[in-house]
């Protein structure tokens, strides 16, 4: 079965994340199975207390970074559809960051589609957050996005 | 060139966005470069900074554009 990625979802909000209604839109009469992930915000960071976070994106890029993870796991994977939505801006101790749900015929494809694009999202999405806590705030640890490597035949900086 | 700074490197650089004339710079390294001369905080990241050009990743040689958009993203922390 050919899946189109335009019966997928993928979106950058600023209002809390309605999972339940993004289950719906990825399940369909072909599907035996949805796994979902959902992130959300934790009460403390490296023995801080945590009082908030706020995100930021580069929201062209990482919207574009977002559908590249889905076709992947289209690729990948024997699934239907996937929902993946990050929220941004401030968010507070409980709630849902990121929610990702995929579809699928089989259970075994819908969890292992599911795990990659988190894992992928975490590392390659242009996405940042500030941890506020009672004494300051940090921007969060991350992971450096894998660049491409210098290009061999390019002229060194004059 | 419209170039981006975001995260810790926005609170470095005082700013979000900023325009660069092709002429200060060729490739992305030369940019910023260009932007650590001037905000020498910069400089101390250079190692955990990843590049783009026009929304893709990119090597730090890539030559640049008029009209490119460069951003200078630090490690990520989605999710």
């Amino acid at each position: 079965m050919v899946t189109l990625p335009h019966d997928d979802i993928y979106r950058l909000v600023r209002e809390p994340i309605d999972m339940a209604a993004h289950i719906r839109l990825v399940r369909g009469p072909v599907d035996g199975a949805i796994v979902t992930f959902d992130g959300f915000v934790r009460n403390q960071s490296h023995n801080r207390v945590t009082l908030y976070l706020d995100y930021e994106a580069y929201e062209s890029m990482a919207l574009a970074k977002m559908q590249e993870i889905g076709l992947q796991i289209h690729e990948k994977y024997r699934i239907h559809r996937v929902a993946m939505v990050h929220r941004l801006g401030r968010l507070e101790i409980g709630e849902t960051s990121v929610f990702i749900a995929v579809s699928a015929p089989h259970r075994a494809a819908a969890f292992d589609a599911c795990r990659f694009a988190i894992d992928t999202l975490k590392r390659t999405v242009p996405i940042w957050k500030k941890e506020y806590f009672e004494d300051g705030a940090v921007w969060a640890d991350g992971e450096l996005p894998p660049a491409p490597a210098a290009t061999p035949r390019a002229k060194p900086a004059s | 060139m419209t170039v981006l700074f975001f995260g810790r490197l926005k609170d470095l650089a005082g700013h979000a966005e900023d325009s660069a004339e092709f002429s200060d710079a060729a490739t992305i390294e030369q940019l910023f470069a260009l932007y650590a001369a001037r905000y020498p905080e910069l400089a101390k990241y250079r190692s955990s900074v990843v590049a783009s050009r026009n929304q893709e990743f990119a090597a730090w040689d890539t030559p640049l554009r008029s009209g490119d958009e460069v951003a200078f993203l630090p490690p990520v922390s989605g999710g």
